[in-house]
């Protein structure tokens, strides 16, 4: 962070506040309010928003919703396994919310480029609040030529926003869940 | 049906198991006056609370000679070993006012799971010990339910079978059940690779063999970049444009397919589908064809698997299932995996609530569930489910097809 030019920055916030935009329209509909965006090349190339009340399945998390139209989209076109492994190490995700541990695991797994979230996950988080997913575990996880793949992960922007949103959204009520999905705590530096 | 095999569960817990040695700390105690013990036990706790070790007794009280002797934990000792100016001042204060004489003790780090576990740590501190809070071992499982438990294993390792394209590798598998039911919620294999047309159920294989495993989700997450594209037949690339998925494992599909019949029994408010109309926002997932598709290859799959084994009972469809009977995502339900889940798949079944997980073969590569991680025991997470390996004879694992009969009821 410490090198980054004022440009860079500045592209960042422009992609997180398209990943808070998503987080509105989920909480909108009364979706734990939490968004994304995968760009590619400066490009957004697909958003998504936490659809786990509509579907009543808790693994439908912003990432998972955005991640799955590139999937599809991807294979529509015809490309192949090692094609769409190279498209996704060229992307980068911008999420209101530090990836949860599954979430986290799922961006290892397809070798995303880079990671940048709002605030931080306490109680779930996998990109360092909870478990280090993006870390590789180099230690951890590897066997031979199962190298875990790593991420750089950037957290802390917008994450004012980020945790407004979650406040407005617990405010609110959600009718579907008894218990929150995403615990909030106040951001903090993640370095 | 043998009845001469020898099957095991074990309890997987949350913290890894240890012998006490291991599994202590290190304290900083003293002696205190009897007449003093609240006071003091008062200033300790706002001075220094023992947060990380709430089943050890601040207070331990023992009869020497005919009197009682009371001690009390300050501190951890374990940071302030090489300096000693580094013990809170509260406490330096304490050992002062009262003129202490602190000394180092061992504590067991972790609460106690069985009586004995408890009574051998009372030998160093005194601890409590809640035996209703440690319901989830192997103890509370009756004969009857551990039949079925094998008997759903039976079913789940089938499934990995079913998978099994004579082209060198079988999936993972797994069912979502409801123990109270015992109805088959959902069933699924690995869908991270082209999935394949013809099923070899007479194969026999090794689940240790490391080739024939290679395609199992959970066992090389990082490996669908190198998936081949033999098994995939030209009929199947025509008809779904969806054929492979490097987040499809076994657990993901069978929670998307426990979802997708919950929506179904129960269309009711709560399914906010006309709300999140599309609205500037990618088409939801569900509604692709090729995904529909999916499923109801998968539905029919399962009923086949049905009439060939007649072994799952179905509910009658005389009961109108109710908005007071639908479930919260899967609170209350079992899940069956032939392998140890890894990190993606374990939180997938945290966020859904599934009550029991019980696997068969442990994931040395990525396990999330005591091999490399262990999610049952991260404390911050909102949801705990139960862990249990099923301890499966090898001859068994690679001919399971010869004890699974018709006559082999799961109500039985």
């Amino acid at each position: 962070m410490a090198l980054e030019t004022g440009h860079d920055l500045l592209t960042e916030l422009r992609f997180m506040e398209l990943a808070l935009e998503q987080a509105r329209f989920a909480l909108e509909n009364l979706e734990v309010p939490v968004g994304c965006v995968i760009v590619e090349d400066g490009k957004v190339i697909a958003s998504g928003s936490n659809r786990t009340s509509a579907t009543r399945n808790a693994t439908r998390h912003a990432e998972m919703e955005a991640i799955d139209t590139l999937l599809e989209e991807w294979q529509k076109i015809g490309l192949g396994q090692s094609e769409v492994a190279e498209k996704f190490s060229r992307c980068d995700l911008y999420v209101t919310c530090e990836p949860c541990i599954m979430c986290a695991t799922a961006l290892s797994i397809l070798g995303i480029g880079k990671v940048f979230y709002g605030c931080s996950n306490d109680k779930f988080g996998g990109c360092g609040s909870v478990l280090s997913l993006h870390e590789s575990a180099s230690e951890k996880l590897s066997r031979g030529d199962l190298q875990a793949k790593s991420f750089k992960c950037t957290g802390g922007l917008m994450s004012e926003e980020a945790v407004a949103l979650f406040r407005n959204f617990y405010e609110q009520g959600n009718p579907n869940a008894p218990k929150p999905h995403r615990p909030v705590r106040m951001p903090q530096s993640t370095e | 049906m043998t009845g001469t095999m020898k099957w095991e569960i074990v309890h997987v817990p949350g913290e890894p198991e240890s012998s006490l040695e291991v599994s202590t700390v290190d304290v900083l105690a003293s002696k205190i006056e009897p007449k003093l013990a609240n006071k003091i036990v008062r200033q300790l706790n706002q001075v220094c609370p023992l947060e990380n070790l709430r089943h050890v007794k601040r207070v331990r009280k023992r009869t020497v000679e005919g009197n009682a002797e009371l001690s009390v934990i300050l501190c951890l000792s374990d940071e302030y070993e090489k300096d000693a100016e580094a013990i809170p001042r509260g406490i330096h204060q304490l050992i002062s006012d009262y003129n202490l004489c602190p000394y180092n003790a061992k504590v067991a780090k972790y609460a106690a799971r069985s009586k004995e576990e408890w009574e051998e740590q009372c030998k160093l501190w005194p601890t409590s010990y809640h035996p209703s809070t440690n319901f989830d071992g192997v103890a509370g499982l009756s004969e009857g339910e551990l039949q079925l438990i094998f008997n759903y294993m039976k079913v789940v390792i089938q499934l990995t079978k079913l998978s099994y394209t004579g082209a060198l590798q079988v999936l993972n598998a797994a069912i979502i059940v409801d123990p109270i039911s015992r109805q088959v919620i959902a069933s699924a294999n690995d869908q991270t690779c082209p999935w394949p047309t013809t099923y070899e159920t007479s194969a026999r294989y090794n689940c240790n063999d490391s080739d024939v495993c290679a395609g199992v989700s959970c066992l090389n997450p990082w490996g669908w970049t190198a998936q081949k594209q033999s098994s995939q037949s030209s009929s199947m690339k025509s008809e779904s444009k969806h054929t492979w998925h490097p987040l499809r494992h076994a657990a993901l599909v069978a929670i998307e397919n426990a979802a997708e019949r919950d929506r179904q029994l129960f269309p009711g408010p709560g399914s906010s589908e006309s709300q999140s109309t599309p609205n500037g926002n990618p088409l939801c997932a569900d509604n692709c064809p090729a995904k529909r598709q999916k499923i109801q290859q998968h539905v029919c799959q399962l009923d086949l698997f049905r009439q060939e084994h007649s072994m799952v009972k179905e509910v009658p469809d005389n009961r109108e299932p109710t908005e007071i009977m639908r479930p919260y995502l899967c609170t209350g339900f079992d899940i069956y995996l032939v392998w140890e889940p890894c990190t993606m798949c374990a939180m997938a079944l945290v966020h859904q609530r599934i009550r029991r997980i019980f696997f068969a073969l442990p994931n040395p590569n990525a396990g999330a569930l005591g091999s490399v991680y262990r999610l049952q025991g991260e404390k911050s997470l909102n949801h705990h489910y139960s862990v249990f390996r099923i301890l499966i004879p090898e001859q068994d694992l690679n001919r399971v097809e010869l004890n699974v009969s018709d006559n082999f009821l799961l109500h039985g």
